[in-house]
């Protein structure tokens, strides 16, 4: 997580999909359907911790009707995205983006774990 | 814990005997270097921990504790990694609040580990100290202070988002040693409620701040209102008598909710306070007594119900935070 990742640069709204500029000039593209898939928020993330209860998720969000969000800066550390349908709780920390752009797992393989629900 | 890097000369061996240290001088040079260590332990913990957001207050039970661990708990439900430090001697409840009562200090390798409570929140009290929380100790200034030197450098916090510091109520000397222990601190979040006496109080915590020579990220508004809700007949009319004798006429909706939010205090109090010393306002938290049920049986308000009016609010507060540290935020990204 410490590790340095280049400055974003760029973020393009397409129809179905961001597409990243970072620091250097290097592209990815990340849809939306990952990004809400990946929200980081204490309701979404325990819903990636097994396998099925992660493809619930994900069928959920992949028969949600396509939209752009809208994007905004938080802090100097993050990006949150706002959607009509969909969470929008989450907040991305830009290594969160960094991971889902190469395509890496944003949770680093860890389940997430909390006190109560 | 490492040798320290003293030399001390075997006296067997050691023929110029001046030149060694008494046991006195050697326990002062001992004493230098764990001081040492954990200066530099302080400023490691400062750096690994990206935000340190102080909670104040003038007065005392203005809800101070609930409000720390309430942005806690909003800023992990975004999935940001966050810390508690309660630094309150006498009345520490910070770990009621987190579903934490009755945990004692987890000491390993010579490190103090936080206990982890509701959403993975990390929690570092001084209750963990107490033997028995219902008699507080009485610690003398300087123990006190070096207690609270000693749970900033000590503690693995591992990497964290934010640390939120629950201060005892006034302007004492607490937030001074944390402010000078503690480097980068982003600003300090003082509660109020709408009564005067209150007001007055905070008043004096910004004051303080500019000689503490830390931001005020804004004002809290805490017990603002008292919102009701209920249901009956669709797209109708409820009066509601609120205190003073005020009337307020609602309109249900189409399936007959309504819900009407009454001033128990004089509303806007903290707003003014904030106008008036040109600070920002954070938002206002509504009277819910769902935070003393949470703080008795220790579900927090916002763990209970993530989705209900307190939370809202929070979250609205947590934003405001987020906007005043975040100054011009990642300027060189284009959003298009
Ligand atoms: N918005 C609220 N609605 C209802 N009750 C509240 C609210 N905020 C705080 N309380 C209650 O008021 C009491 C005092 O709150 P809290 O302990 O958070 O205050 P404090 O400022 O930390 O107190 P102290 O100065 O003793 O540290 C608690 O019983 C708490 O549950
Ligand atoms: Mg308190």
């Amino acid at each position: 997580m410490s590790e340095t990742i280049p400055e974003l640069k760029r973020l393009e709204r397409r129809d179905l999909d961001v597409l990243l500029t970072y620091d250097g000039g290097q592209n990815f593209i990340v849809t939306y359907d990952d990004i809400k898939h990946a929200c980081p928020c204490a309701k979404c993330s325990p819903q990636r911790n097994d396998d099925e209860s992660s493809k619930i998720l994900r069928r959920e969000i992949e028969s949600m009707p396509p939209e752009k969000p809208k994007v905004r800066t938080v802090g100097k550390y993050a990006i949150a995205f706002e959607w009509v349908n969909g969470c929008s709780s989450g907040i991305y920390r830009f290594e969160r983006i960094w991971a889902l752009a190469n395509k890496l797992d944003p949770d680093d393989g860890k389940s997430y774990v909390h006190g109560a629900w | 814990m490492a040798e320290p890097p003293v030399s001390i000369h075997n006296p067997n061996d050691d023929d110029s005997s001046n030149q060694r240290a008494s046991p006195q001088q050697q326990k002062q040079m001992e004493q230098a270097y764990a001081q040492m260590k954990r200066k530099m332990s302080m400023q490691e913990i400062g750096r690994k921990i990206k935000h340190k957001i102080m909670v104040l207050s003038g007065k005392g039970g203005v809800g101070k504790s609930t409000v720390s661990t309430g942005l806690a708990l909003s800023l992990a439900q975004q999935g940001n990694s966050v810390g508690i430090l309660d630094i309150d001697i006498t009345g520490p409840n910070v770990p009621k609040m987190m579903g934490l009562d009755g945990r004692r200090l987890h000491v390993e390798e010579g490190r103090i580990h936080p206990a982890q409570g509701h959403l993975g929140v990390k929690v570092i009290s001084m209750a963990f100290l107490l033997e028995d929380e219902d008699t507080p100790v009485v610690w003398r200034g300087p123990i006190k202070l070096g207690a609270i030197q000693q749970f900033i450098g000590d503690v693995e916090w591992g990497e964290l988002d934010y640390l939120i510091i629950d201060f005892p109520p006034g302007t004492s000397d607490e937030p001074l040693t944390v402010a000078q222990s503690l480097p980068d601190i982003d600003g300090m979040v003082i509660v109020t409620t709408p009564q005067d006496v209150a007001l007055l109080d905070s008043r004096k915590s910004i004051t303080f701040s500019e000689s503490l020579k830390v931001p005020v990220l804004g004002v809290v508004e805490n017990m603002s209102g008292y919102t009701i809700s209920g249901k009956t007949a669709a797209s109708s009319e409820v009066t509601i008598a609120g205190p003073g004798g005020k009337s307020h006429k609602v309109s249900s909706d189409a399936d007959g909710n309504f819900s009407v939010t009454l001033d128990i205090f004089k509303e806007g109090g903290g707003k003014d306070t904030a106008e008036e010393f040109g600070v920002p306002f954070l938002g206002a938290l509504p009277f819910d007594p769902g935070f003393v049920r949470g703080g008795d049986d220790g579900v927090h308000r916002i763990v209970s119900e993530p989705e209900g009016e307190s939370a809202k609010a929070f979250s609205k507060v947590v934003e405001s935070i987020i906007d005043q540290i975040g100054e011009s935020s990642s300027e060189g990204l284009e959003i298009i």
